[in-house]
Protein backbone atom coordinates (compact mmCIF):
# COMPACT_ATOMS: atom_id res chain seq x y z
CA UNK A 1 0.00 0.00 0.00
CA UNK A 2 1.29 3.42 -0.91
CA UNK A 3 3.19 5.15 1.91
CA UNK A 4 2.59 2.30 4.35
CA UNK A 5 5.18 0.28 2.42
CA UNK A 6 7.62 3.18 2.57
CA UNK A 7 7.21 3.34 6.34
CA UNK A 8 8.02 -0.39 6.51
CA UNK A 9 10.79 -0.31 3.93
CA UNK A 10 13.59 -2.69 4.98
CA UNK A 11 16.39 -0.74 3.22
CA UNK A 12 15.33 2.52 4.83
CA UNK A 13 15.12 0.69 8.15
CA UNK A 14 18.69 -0.55 7.73
CA UNK A 15 19.79 2.98 6.85
CA UNK A 16 18.16 4.38 9.99
CA UNK A 17 19.69 1.57 12.04
CA UNK A 18 23.11 2.57 10.66
CA UNK A 19 22.41 6.17 11.58
CA UNK A 20 21.48 5.15 15.12
CA UNK A 21 24.73 3.19 15.38
CA UNK A 22 26.68 6.26 14.29
CA UNK A 23 24.90 8.45 16.82
CA UNK A 24 25.41 6.34 19.95
CA UNK A 25 28.40 6.85 22.16
CA UNK A 26 30.19 3.51 22.71
CA UNK A 27 30.32 2.66 26.39
CA UNK A 28 27.18 4.63 27.22
CA UNK A 29 23.95 2.78 27.96
CA UNK A 30 20.81 4.46 26.65
CA UNK A 31 17.42 3.73 28.11
CA UNK A 32 14.38 5.08 26.26
CA UNK A 33 10.77 4.51 27.24
CA UNK A 34 8.08 4.09 24.62
CA UNK A 35 5.04 5.29 26.53
CA UNK A 36 2.36 3.73 24.36
CA UNK A 37 1.49 0.04 24.16
CA UNK A 38 0.87 0.47 20.43
CA UNK A 39 4.57 1.27 20.03
CA UNK A 40 5.54 -1.78 22.10
CA UNK A 41 3.61 -4.01 19.73
CA UNK A 42 5.10 -2.41 16.61
CA UNK A 43 8.60 -2.81 18.06
CA UNK A 44 8.21 -6.57 18.52
CA UNK A 45 5.98 -7.20 15.52
CA UNK A 46 8.54 -5.66 13.17
CA UNK A 47 11.68 -6.57 15.12
CA UNK A 48 12.68 -2.93 15.62
CA UNK A 49 14.70 -3.80 18.72
CA UNK A 50 16.83 -6.22 16.66
CA UNK A 51 18.00 -3.27 14.60
CA UNK A 52 19.21 -1.32 17.63
CA UNK A 53 22.74 -1.41 19.03
CA UNK A 54 23.05 -3.45 22.21
CA UNK A 55 23.53 -0.33 24.31
CA UNK A 56 20.16 1.15 23.28
CA UNK A 57 17.48 -0.33 25.50
CA UNK A 58 13.76 0.22 25.05
CA UNK A 59 11.61 -0.01 28.15
CA UNK A 60 7.86 -0.17 28.00
CA UNK A 61 5.63 2.42 29.57
CA UNK A 62 2.18 2.58 31.15
CA UNK A 63 0.26 3.58 28.00
CA UNK A 64 -1.95 0.52 27.78
CA UNK A 65 -5.54 1.36 28.78
CA UNK A 66 -6.55 -2.14 29.86
CA UNK A 67 -3.28 -2.86 31.68
CA UNK A 68 -3.64 0.00 34.15
CA UNK A 69 -7.16 -0.88 35.34
CA UNK A 70 -6.90 -2.21 38.91
CA UNK A 71 -8.61 -5.38 40.04
CA UNK A 72 -11.07 -3.48 42.22
CA UNK A 73 -12.52 -1.70 39.17
CA UNK A 74 -13.05 -5.06 37.43
CA UNK A 75 -14.84 -6.31 40.54
CA UNK A 76 -17.00 -3.17 40.51
CA UNK A 77 -17.86 -3.83 36.86
CA UNK A 78 -18.81 -7.43 37.59
CA UNK A 79 -20.99 -6.32 40.52
CA UNK A 80 -22.80 -3.87 38.23
CA UNK A 81 -23.22 -6.55 35.57
CA UNK A 82 -25.01 -8.75 38.11
CA UNK A 83 -27.54 -6.00 39.00
CA UNK A 84 -31.12 -6.91 38.10
CA UNK A 85 -32.09 -5.72 34.61
CA UNK A 86 -28.62 -4.47 33.64
CA UNK A 87 -26.94 -4.99 30.28
CA UNK A 88 -23.24 -4.37 30.90
CA UNK A 89 -21.16 -3.35 27.88
CA UNK A 90 -17.40 -3.08 27.46
CA UNK A 91 -14.57 -3.35 24.95
CA UNK A 92 -13.43 -6.88 24.09
CA UNK A 93 -10.08 -6.58 25.87
CA UNK A 94 -11.75 -5.87 29.20
CA UNK A 95 -13.73 -9.12 29.09
CA UNK A 96 -10.74 -11.27 30.01
CA UNK A 97 -9.13 -9.05 32.65
CA UNK A 98 -9.09 -11.02 35.90
CA UNK A 99 -10.87 -9.55 38.89
CA UNK A 100 -10.44 -11.00 42.34
CA UNK A 101 -13.13 -13.60 41.61
CA UNK A 102 -13.05 -14.17 37.88
CA UNK A 103 -13.39 -12.00 34.79
CA UNK A 104 -16.32 -10.35 33.03
CA UNK A 105 -16.21 -13.24 30.56
CA UNK A 106 -16.68 -15.70 33.40
CA UNK A 107 -19.48 -13.54 34.83
CA UNK A 108 -21.14 -13.68 31.40
CA UNK A 109 -20.81 -17.46 31.40
CA UNK A 110 -22.45 -17.45 34.83
CA UNK A 111 -25.48 -15.67 33.41
CA UNK A 112 -24.83 -11.92 33.58
CA UNK A 113 -25.85 -10.02 30.43
CA UNK A 114 -22.46 -8.70 29.35
CA UNK A 115 -21.93 -7.61 25.77
CA UNK A 116 -18.79 -6.68 23.93
CA UNK A 117 -18.97 -3.42 21.98
CA UNK A 118 -16.71 -1.75 19.47
CA UNK A 119 -17.55 1.78 20.61
CA UNK A 120 -19.63 3.60 23.27
CA UNK A 121 -22.00 4.50 20.45
CA UNK A 122 -22.78 0.78 20.09
CA UNK A 123 -23.64 0.68 23.81
CA UNK A 124 -25.99 3.64 23.37
CA UNK A 125 -27.63 1.84 20.46
CA UNK A 126 -28.23 -1.20 22.71
CA UNK A 127 -29.85 1.14 25.24
CA UNK A 128 -32.22 2.50 22.59
CA UNK A 129 -33.10 -1.03 21.48
CA UNK A 130 -33.79 -2.14 25.08
CA UNK A 131 -35.76 0.69 26.72
CA UNK A 132 -36.89 -1.59 29.58
CA UNK A 133 -33.31 -2.44 30.55
CA UNK A 134 -30.50 -0.39 32.11
CA UNK A 135 -27.42 -0.30 29.87
CA UNK A 136 -24.05 0.47 31.47
CA UNK A 137 -20.90 1.17 29.47
CA UNK A 138 -17.54 0.43 31.14
CA UNK A 139 -15.47 3.34 29.78
CA UNK A 140 -11.72 2.87 29.80
CA UNK A 141 -8.80 4.45 28.00
CA UNK A 142 -6.63 7.51 27.78
CA UNK A 143 -7.40 10.76 25.99
CA UNK A 144 -7.63 8.86 22.69
CA UNK A 145 -10.83 7.13 23.81
CA UNK A 146 -12.30 9.62 26.27
CA UNK A 147 -13.67 11.98 23.56
CA UNK A 148 -15.69 9.07 22.17
CA UNK A 149 -17.33 8.48 25.56
CA UNK A 150 -17.94 12.22 25.96
CA UNK A 151 -19.65 12.51 22.56
CA UNK A 152 -21.81 9.48 23.32
CA UNK A 153 -22.95 10.99 26.62
CA UNK A 154 -23.84 14.22 24.83
CA UNK A 155 -25.74 12.20 22.26
CA UNK A 156 -27.60 10.28 25.00
CA UNK A 157 -28.59 13.59 26.57
CA UNK A 158 -29.67 15.09 23.24
CA UNK A 159 -31.70 11.98 22.32
CA UNK A 160 -33.33 11.83 25.76
CA UNK A 161 -32.01 8.34 26.52
CA UNK A 162 -32.37 7.76 30.24
CA UNK A 163 -31.60 4.03 30.53
CA UNK A 164 -27.92 4.55 29.63
CA UNK A 165 -25.08 5.26 32.04
CA UNK A 166 -21.29 5.14 32.09
CA UNK A 167 -18.88 3.62 34.61
CA UNK A 168 -16.06 6.01 33.92
CA UNK A 169 -12.52 4.67 34.29
CA UNK A 170 -10.83 7.01 31.84
CA UNK A 171 -7.30 8.11 32.73
CA UNK A 172 -4.93 10.83 31.61
CA UNK A 173 -1.37 10.33 30.40
CA UNK A 174 0.60 13.12 32.07
CA UNK A 175 0.22 12.20 35.79
CA UNK A 176 1.61 8.64 35.44
CA UNK A 177 4.55 9.95 33.40
CA UNK A 178 5.29 12.46 36.13
CA UNK A 179 5.00 9.69 38.73
CA UNK A 180 7.46 7.55 36.74
CA UNK A 181 9.89 10.44 36.42
CA UNK A 182 9.69 10.99 40.18
CA UNK A 183 10.35 7.29 40.82
CA UNK A 184 13.85 6.42 42.01
CA UNK A 185 13.51 2.95 40.40
CA UNK A 186 14.04 4.12 36.89
CA UNK A 187 16.72 6.10 35.09
CA UNK A 188 15.59 7.10 31.62
CA UNK A 189 17.40 9.02 28.89
CA UNK A 190 14.38 9.95 26.81
CA UNK A 191 10.86 9.13 25.69
CA UNK A 192 9.17 7.98 22.49
CA UNK A 193 5.94 9.93 22.99
CA UNK A 194 2.42 8.52 22.47
CA UNK A 195 1.30 9.49 18.96
CA UNK A 196 -2.42 8.85 19.23
CA UNK A 197 -2.93 10.45 22.64
CA UNK A 198 -1.08 13.44 21.20
CA UNK A 199 -3.57 13.59 18.33
CA UNK A 200 -6.07 14.71 20.97
CA UNK A 201 -3.98 16.54 23.60
CA UNK A 202 -1.23 17.75 21.25
CA UNK A 203 2.49 17.71 21.95
CA UNK A 204 2.41 20.72 24.28
CA UNK A 205 1.37 18.79 27.49
CA UNK A 206 4.68 16.90 27.29
CA UNK A 207 6.77 20.05 27.62
CA UNK A 208 7.13 19.37 31.35
CA UNK A 209 9.39 16.40 30.55
CA UNK A 210 12.26 18.49 29.15
CA UNK A 211 11.41 21.54 31.29
CA UNK A 212 11.13 19.85 34.70
CA UNK A 213 13.12 16.64 34.25
CA UNK A 214 15.66 17.46 31.53
CA UNK A 215 14.68 14.53 29.26
CA UNK A 216 13.98 14.68 25.52
CA UNK A 217 10.68 13.39 24.14
CA UNK A 218 9.78 12.74 20.51
CA UNK A 219 6.10 12.14 19.71
CA UNK A 220 6.15 9.28 17.21
CA UNK A 221 4.00 7.37 14.74
CA UNK A 222 3.44 3.62 14.83
CA UNK A 223 5.15 2.26 11.74
CA UNK A 224 8.60 0.72 12.27
CA UNK A 225 10.40 3.56 10.48
CA UNK A 226 8.52 6.10 12.61
CA UNK A 227 9.95 4.48 15.74
CA UNK A 228 13.50 4.22 14.36
CA UNK A 229 13.28 7.83 13.18
CA UNK A 230 12.10 8.94 16.64
CA UNK A 231 15.10 7.18 18.22
CA UNK A 232 17.49 9.02 15.90
CA UNK A 233 15.80 12.29 16.86
CA UNK A 234 16.21 11.56 20.59
CA UNK A 235 19.87 10.64 20.07
CA UNK A 236 20.49 13.83 18.09
CA UNK A 237 18.99 15.88 20.92
CA UNK A 238 21.27 14.16 23.42
CA UNK A 239 24.34 14.60 21.19
CA UNK A 240 23.53 18.28 20.54
CA UNK A 241 22.92 18.91 24.24
CA UNK A 242 19.31 19.83 23.43
CA UNK A 243 16.30 18.76 25.41
CA UNK A 244 12.87 19.47 23.97
CA UNK A 245 9.56 18.11 22.67
CA UNK A 246 9.79 17.16 19.01
CA UNK A 247 6.99 15.89 16.82
CA UNK A 248 8.00 13.08 14.49
CA UNK A 249 4.32 12.33 13.78
CA UNK A 250 3.43 15.78 12.43
CA UNK A 251 1.48 14.18 9.59
CA UNK A 252 -1.21 13.34 12.16
CA UNK A 253 -0.44 15.22 15.38
CA UNK A 254 -1.01 18.98 15.51
CA UNK A 255 1.19 20.52 18.21
CA UNK A 256 -1.93 21.95 19.90
CA UNK A 257 -4.03 18.76 19.58
CA UNK A 258 -7.71 18.57 18.67
CA UNK A 259 -9.43 21.52 20.36
CA UNK A 260 -12.94 20.20 19.72
CA UNK A 261 -12.04 16.94 21.47
CA UNK A 262 -10.52 18.82 24.40
CA UNK A 263 -13.63 21.03 24.67
CA UNK A 264 -16.08 18.10 24.72
CA UNK A 265 -13.94 16.31 27.34
CA UNK A 266 -13.87 19.48 29.49
CA UNK A 267 -17.66 19.69 29.29
CA UNK A 268 -18.42 16.07 30.17
CA UNK A 269 -15.59 15.07 32.51
CA UNK A 270 -13.82 16.38 35.56
CA UNK A 271 -10.70 15.12 37.28
CA UNK A 272 -11.03 12.73 40.20
CA UNK A 273 -8.93 13.73 43.23
CA UNK A 274 -7.22 10.31 43.04
CA UNK A 275 -7.40 7.25 40.83
CA UNK A 276 -5.84 3.87 41.47
CA UNK A 277 -3.60 2.47 38.73
CA UNK A 278 -2.66 -1.17 38.58
CA UNK A 279 0.87 -1.50 39.84
CA UNK A 280 1.38 2.25 40.18
CA UNK A 281 -0.98 2.83 43.10
CA UNK A 282 -3.03 5.99 43.63
CA UNK A 283 -2.03 8.94 41.46
CA UNK A 284 -3.54 12.37 42.09
CA UNK A 285 -5.71 13.95 39.40
CA UNK A 286 -5.05 11.11 36.98
CA UNK A 287 -8.57 9.75 36.44
CA UNK A 288 -11.74 11.22 34.98
CA UNK A 289 -15.31 11.09 36.26
CA UNK A 290 -18.49 12.57 34.87
CA UNK A 291 -18.99 16.26 35.59
CA UNK A 292 -21.93 17.50 37.70
CA UNK A 293 -23.83 18.32 34.49
CA UNK A 294 -23.74 14.63 33.53
CA UNK A 295 -23.97 13.13 37.04
CA UNK A 296 -27.36 11.58 36.22
CA UNK A 297 -25.64 9.39 33.60
CA UNK A 298 -22.94 8.24 36.04
CA UNK A 299 -23.36 4.50 36.70
CA UNK A 300 -21.47 4.80 39.99
CA UNK A 301 -24.19 7.18 41.23
CA UNK A 302 -27.10 5.31 39.69
CA UNK A 303 -26.10 1.94 41.18
CA UNK A 304 -24.43 0.79 44.33
CA UNK A 305 -20.80 -0.01 43.46
CA UNK A 306 -18.68 -1.85 46.04
CA UNK A 307 -15.59 0.30 45.38
CA UNK A 308 -13.38 -2.07 47.33
CA UNK A 309 -9.65 -1.87 46.81
CA UNK A 310 -8.15 -5.24 45.92
CA UNK A 311 -4.44 -5.95 46.05
CA UNK A 312 -2.86 -7.33 42.86
CA UNK A 313 -2.06 -11.06 42.96
CA UNK A 314 1.30 -11.63 44.61
CA UNK A 315 2.68 -13.63 41.68
CA UNK A 316 1.87 -10.89 39.17
CA UNK A 317 4.50 -8.26 38.41
CA UNK A 318 2.45 -6.08 36.05
CA UNK A 319 3.31 -3.07 38.21
CA UNK A 320 7.04 -3.45 37.59
CA UNK A 321 6.38 -4.11 33.89
CA UNK A 322 4.20 -0.99 33.60
CA UNK A 323 6.89 1.09 35.28
CA UNK A 324 9.55 -0.34 32.96
CA UNK A 325 11.49 -1.70 35.94
CA UNK A 326 11.49 -5.28 34.64
CA UNK A 327 11.05 -6.83 31.23
CA UNK A 328 8.01 -9.10 30.83
CA UNK A 329 10.10 -12.29 30.66
CA UNK A 330 11.64 -11.41 34.03
CA UNK A 331 8.24 -11.88 35.71
CA UNK A 332 8.05 -15.20 37.57
CA UNK A 333 4.79 -16.28 35.94
CA UNK A 334 5.41 -14.98 32.39
CA UNK A 335 4.60 -17.63 29.80
CA UNK A 336 4.03 -20.33 32.39
CA UNK A 337 1.13 -19.65 34.76
CA UNK A 338 0.31 -16.41 32.89
CA UNK A 339 -0.43 -16.68 29.16
CA UNK A 340 -2.84 -14.83 26.84
CA UNK A 341 -5.23 -17.81 27.12
CA UNK A 342 -5.16 -17.78 30.94
CA UNK A 343 -3.83 -14.39 32.02
CA UNK A 344 -3.03 -13.53 35.62
CA UNK A 345 -2.07 -9.95 34.90
CA UNK A 346 -3.54 -7.29 32.63
CA UNK A 347 -0.33 -6.85 30.61
CA UNK A 348 -0.85 -10.36 29.23
CA UNK A 349 -4.52 -9.71 28.38
CA UNK A 350 -4.49 -6.59 26.30
CA UNK A 351 -3.48 -6.38 22.67
CA UNK A 352 -1.41 -3.37 23.79
CA UNK A 353 0.13 -5.05 26.83
CA UNK A 354 3.91 -5.51 26.92
CA UNK A 355 3.66 -9.13 28.14
CA UNK A 356 1.26 -10.03 25.32
CA UNK A 357 3.65 -8.41 22.81
CA UNK A 358 6.61 -10.43 24.10
CA UNK A 359 4.58 -13.63 24.24
CA UNK A 360 2.92 -13.27 20.84
CA UNK A 361 6.16 -12.40 19.05
CA UNK A 362 8.20 -15.12 20.70
CA UNK A 363 10.35 -13.06 23.07
CA UNK A 364 10.20 -15.57 25.88
CA UNK A 365 13.62 -14.73 27.25
CA UNK A 366 16.25 -12.42 26.05
CA UNK A 367 19.38 -11.09 27.62
CA UNK A 368 20.96 -8.47 25.43
CA UNK A 369 24.64 -7.93 25.61
CA UNK A 370 25.19 -4.53 27.16
CA UNK A 371 28.13 -2.54 25.82
CA UNK B 1 -10.63 4.47 7.71
CA UNK B 2 -12.15 5.95 4.58
CA UNK B 3 -15.42 7.87 4.62
CA UNK B 4 -18.05 6.20 2.43
CA UNK B 5 -21.24 8.15 3.19
CA UNK B 6 -21.92 11.16 5.40
CA UNK B 7 -24.95 11.83 7.60
CA UNK B 8 -24.11 15.43 8.45
CA UNK B 9 -27.34 16.03 10.41
CA UNK B 10 -26.49 13.32 12.92
CA UNK B 11 -22.71 13.92 12.90
CA UNK B 12 -22.11 10.37 11.70
CA UNK B 13 -20.42 8.77 8.72
CA UNK B 14 -20.34 5.28 7.30
CA UNK B 15 -16.66 4.39 6.97
CA UNK B 16 -14.69 1.44 5.62
CA UNK B 17 -11.57 0.05 7.29
CA UNK B 18 -8.55 -1.41 5.49
CA UNK B 19 -10.26 -4.80 5.17
CA UNK B 20 -13.43 -3.25 3.76
CA UNK B 21 -15.58 -3.75 6.88
CA UNK B 22 -17.98 -0.86 7.40
CA UNK B 23 -18.61 0.98 10.64
CA UNK B 24 -20.69 3.95 11.77
CA UNK B 25 -18.28 6.60 12.99
CA UNK B 26 -18.79 9.82 14.99
CA UNK B 27 -17.33 12.68 12.99
CA UNK B 28 -18.13 15.69 15.21
CA UNK B 29 -14.47 16.24 16.12
CA UNK B 30 -13.17 16.40 12.55
CA UNK B 31 -16.08 17.84 10.53
CA UNK B 32 -16.58 18.60 7.76
CA UNK B 33 -15.80 15.27 6.10
CA UNK B 34 -16.63 14.07 2.60
CA UNK B 35 -16.71 10.64 0.96
CA UNK B 36 -13.16 9.53 0.19
CA UNK B 37 -11.61 11.40 3.15
CA UNK B 38 -9.28 9.40 5.38
CA UNK B 39 -9.77 9.65 9.14
CA UNK B 40 -8.01 8.26 12.20
CA UNK B 41 -10.57 6.46 14.39
CA UNK B 42 -10.46 5.43 18.04
CA UNK B 43 -13.40 3.68 19.71
CA UNK B 44 -15.79 4.62 16.94
CA UNK B 45 -14.89 8.31 16.90
CA UNK B 46 -12.75 10.11 14.34
CA UNK B 47 -10.06 12.04 16.23
CA UNK B 48 -8.06 13.30 13.25
CA UNK B 49 -8.67 13.94 9.58
CA UNK B 50 -5.67 13.17 7.45
CA UNK B 51 -4.35 15.28 4.62
CA UNK B 52 -5.05 13.41 1.33
CA UNK B 53 -1.39 13.15 0.32
CA UNK B 54 -0.37 11.89 3.74
CA UNK B 55 -3.35 9.80 4.67
CA UNK B 56 -2.03 6.44 3.64
CA UNK B 57 1.06 6.85 5.80
CA UNK B 58 -1.09 6.03 8.80
CA UNK B 59 -2.31 2.58 9.68
CA UNK B 60 -5.65 3.44 11.22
Amino acid sequence: MKYVDEYRDADLGQALAGEILSLVEPGRHYKFMEVCGGHTHSIYKYGVDDLLPANVELVHGPGCPVCVIPMGRVDDGIALAHEEGVIFTCFGDMMRVPGSDGSLLEAKAAGADIRMVYSPLDALRIAKQNPDREVVFFAIGFETTAPSTALTLKRARADGVTNFSVMCSHVTIVPPLRALLESPDLRLDGFVGPGHVATVVGARPFEFIPADYGKPIVVAGFEPLDILHAITMILRQLNDGRCEVENQYARVVPYEGNQRALDVMAEVFELRPHFEWRGLGFISHSGLKLSEAYADLDAEKRFSVPGVRVADPKACQCGEVLKGVIKPWECKVFGTACTPERPIGTCMVSSEGACAAYYNYGRFAREREVV
Amino acid sequence: MTVVRVDADRGLALCADEEGSRHTIETALVEPVSPGDRILVHAGTAIAALAPDESETVAS
